[in-house]
């Protein structure tokens, strides 16, 4: 048996240009329309909370994953986190550089189990892991009830 | 359960583009591996192929395109998935199937076509995110990557030459696997560190590259392998397990998952200290820093340590415990599912001594691969014993 010759040049071969059509439309759901619409209307960022395990999910579930009851109660967790960890990116979704360095950060909040993942507005050489970041909301005018109602964390 | 034999493997090239379809690619595999186990297709009763997300070869339902390449038209045929899990979830589907007593004789099949998707695969794992809560951050998978090793890294203290070294260490064992994409003689952990940063701390000679490939094993009950192949390695445990979906909960540091997919299938082998009972193991190496994450997840060293195995030479060929003496997918290659060749494929071929140069020098009896996969929280586990 043998194997056909090696190549790198996508066009090399015989082939045929096509693409998979289709849009779609998501749904936020039902804990997540009470998580946005807090975020657009009164600029909280809520967790659901268990009453049995008594523990805080961010982002909000509509379940506790872990005893399967139904999260009956929302919790402020406040707007200040901390980096439990970041990646400063170069290059964007088809391997080009980037123009400037986006900062990406996992953010962590008190009594919560899980955070955020989000844009830091810190610059490269000053992001830390540990170090603590405050939401940055939009204006309430500009804010859509979409996790880009936060700009950012810094 | 019944006693579950490997009797042959095969593997195509793993490279950027092959001219191949994926159905031709299972072809090509698939004959190797019958060849390898002395049968042919009309003997084999059942059919187990893995694929990873459509998305990558871009025909939905792929599973049922590659069927006639995969021989399994007019079989029992299934296809699984559990993402880059496959590699090792697809032999221990193929495992029930005999374990079980519903068949003797499988063919096993895993493939993938990344090249399908241009200008390169990124915008198809674009499509893996949360749609609400991630996608309009517009994540790239190495940032998620990334901030997962920076945390592995700063909890233990390691540093990034430490990491590079295992880059080093895979892509020149692959020198010696004739399928292989990246390998380098001459590659030094300066190489690793001058690469292209892409998201810190991840360079781009920290990652594995996309591939096209397809591999196979052929696997059979006690009666029919004994029969058949004097190259036998017994399937002795196999264990699988998932982290929770949302990324943001889980623990960055340790993977629990793999350490518990991994005590499933060292219960059921009978193993009771892993650092001294595996000779040999092939853990899910996208990404330098993964290996040690799955080293320790797979219990062979402390929490933190498997850096340093690697600096104190322990993993290499000639080592106490050679870890990914194929090249792995740093040098091989990552076809994601396919990935099966260099995995269980390997573990086959140096339990049987026929990895050629890549052969281990220790002997081995029992070795043990490992896969990871789905959303970045799937292990699957297999441990096999010579015969
Ligand atoms: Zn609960």
């Amino acid at each position: 048996m043998t194997f056909l010759e090696r190549s790198r040049d996508p066009e090399a071969h015989k082939h045929w240009y096509g693409d998979m059509e289709a849009s779609y439309l998501y749904s936020t759901g039902i804990a997540g329309e009470k998580f946005f619409s807090t975020l657009r209307d009164k600029g909280k960022i809520t967790g659901a909370s268990c009453p049995k395990c008594r523990k805080v999910f961010l982002p909000p579930r509509m379940y506790c994953e872990i005893c399967f009851s139904e999260t009956k109660n929302w919790k402020d967790v406040g707007k200040e986190g901390t980096v439990e960890t970041y990646s400063v990116g170069y290059v964007g979704i088809d391997g080009e550089p980037l123009d400037e360095p986006v900062v990406y950060g996992l953010i962590r909040f008190p009594r919560t189990e899980g955070g955020l993942v989000h844009v830091l507005s810190v610059k490269p050489e000053k992001v830390k892991i540990g170090m603590k970041v405050k939401a940055k909301l939009k204006p309430k005018k500009e804010r859509k009830g979409s996790i880009l109602d936060i700009a950012s964390f810094g | 359960m019944r006693k579950v034999a490997c009797i042959g493997a095969g593997m195509t090239l793993f490279w950027r583009r092959l001219q191949e379809t994926g159905k031709e690619m299972c072809w090509e595999a698939a004959s190797m591996a019958l060849d390898q186990a002395g049968l042919t297709l009309k003997d084999i009763d059942m059919v187990v192929l893995g694929s990873a997300p459509d998305a990558f070869d871009g025909i939905h339902m792929k599973g049922e395109n590659l069927l006639d390449g995969a021989g399994g038209a007019k079989k029992p045929y299934m296809r699984v998935f559990t993402g880059g899990g496959t590699a090792v979830f697809t032999p221990i589907a193929a495992w029930w199937h005999i374990a079980s007593g519903l068949a003797n004789k499988v063919l096993v099949l895993c493939e993938e076509k990344m090249s399908s998707v241009f200008p390169h695969p990124q915008s198809a794992f674009g499509h893996i995110w949360d749609p609400i809560l991630d996608r309009p951050l517009k994540p790239n998978l190495v940032w998620i990557f990334a901030m997962e090793m920076n945390r592995y890294m700063t909890k233990h203290g390691i540093k990034k030459e430490d990491i590079a070294r295992i880059a080093v260490k895979n892509k020149r064992n692959a020198v010696d696997h004739p399928c292989a994409q990246l390998p380098d003689p001459n590659i030094t952990v300066e190489d690793v560190l001058n690469s292209e940063v892409m998201a810190w701390p991840v360079q781009r000679l920290d990652i594995s590259p996309p591939s096209d490939g397809a591999s196979a094993l052929v696997k059979t009950s006690e009666k029919v392998a004994k029969k058949v192949s004097d190259d036998i390695a017994w399937v002795e445990g196999t264990g699988w397990c998932i982290d929770k979906t949302m990324w943001t909960c889980r623990d960055l540091v340790f993977p629990e998952y793999v350490a518990r997919a991994a005590k499933q299938a060292y219960r059921m082998a009978k193993i009771d200290n892993p650092r001294k009972q595996i000779h040999v193991a092939e853990p899910y190496d996208p990404f330098d820093y993964k290996e040690c994450h799955h080293t320790e997840g797979l219990l062979l060293c402390d929490k933190g340590k498997a850096p340093s195995m690697t600096k104190e030479g322990i993993t290499y060929r000639d080592g106490d415990l050679p870890i990914c003496p194929s090249g792995g997918l740093l040098g091989v290659g990552n076809p994601i599912a396919a990935t099966m060749g260099i995995k269980a494929g390997e573990i086959y071929w140096q339990l049987t001594q026929q990895a050629g140069k890549r052969q281990v020098k220790n002997d081995p009896e029992v070795g043990v691969c490992q896969a990871w996969g789905d959303l970045m929280q799937y292990g699957s586990v297999l441990v096999m014993r010579r015969g």
